[in-house]
């Protein structure tokens, strides 16, 4: 089903909806999060996305996106490198770096990458083959 | 390598990926002596194991391991 190497590709938009989304159900208001004003007084240029919505692109991914449903995140890694603003589009690609057929887990490499192609975020994340 | 030189590595990844460094893994200890030996602790201790060593299990291997002994041997029957 998955053999090293496999890759995807899937662009994201963190639209206003997705951004109000994630604010309404997790309360997080921070100001980096909510105040152009803030976010630029600290060198960005403009409020800054919230870096879990991109763990709410890779939940996507893995529930949605693969070829299977049978499918259950063990464990994931990420590192926010640079930040995200409203509207931007990013786009992840992951590769299978890791098959695990002992245990039925495929580990995947992933990237979010800005049009410029600047890296947004980077990680790896384990998943289960549910038998 | 020596059995008890694999041992000591097994030893240091249960202790990482249980989070526990109270771990002290004999050849007779099973999945019912250690804290948090669970089926999905299991999976990411095989994965550590298979990641350290190199190598690769079965699922039958793993089904057939009674104790840390066995999974030991496997190990070493890989040639590590």
């Amino acid at each position: 089903m998955f053999a090293v190497g496999d890759s995807y590709k899937k662009e994201f938009c963190v639209s206003e909806a997705v951004y109000k989304g994630f604010i309404n159900i997790f309360n997080d208001n921070n100001p980096l999060h909510t105040n152009d004003e803030f976010a630029l007084s600290h060198g960005f240029k403009g409020k800054v996305m919230h870096g879990n919505i991109l763990n709410g692109f890779l939940s996507y991914f893995i529930g949605e996106y693969l070829s299977t449903k049978d499918v259950i995140i063990h464990k994931q890694d990420i590192q926010f490198k640079n930040p995200v603003y409203l509207n931007d589009t990013v786009f992840f690609e992951a590769n299978v770096s890791e098959v695990y057929t002992s245990v039925n887990a495929v580990e995947f490499k992933f990237q979010f990458k800005s049009k410029d192609l600047l890296v947004l975020a980077k990680g790896k994340i384990q998943i289960g083959i549910l038998s | 390598m020596e059995k008890i030189d694999v041992l000591k590595k097994v030893n240091a990844v249960f202790i990482d990926v249980l989070d526990n460094e109270d771990i002290v893994l004999t050849y007779e200890t099973t999945a019912d002596d250690v804290e948090d030996w669970d089926s999905l602790n299991h999976i990411q201790l095989v994965v550590a194991i298979e990641k350290l060593f190199k190598t690769r299990f079965t699922s039958q291997e793993i089904q057939s391991w009674k104790n840390v002994g066995e999974m030991l041997d496997c190990i070493i029957s890989k040639g590590v």
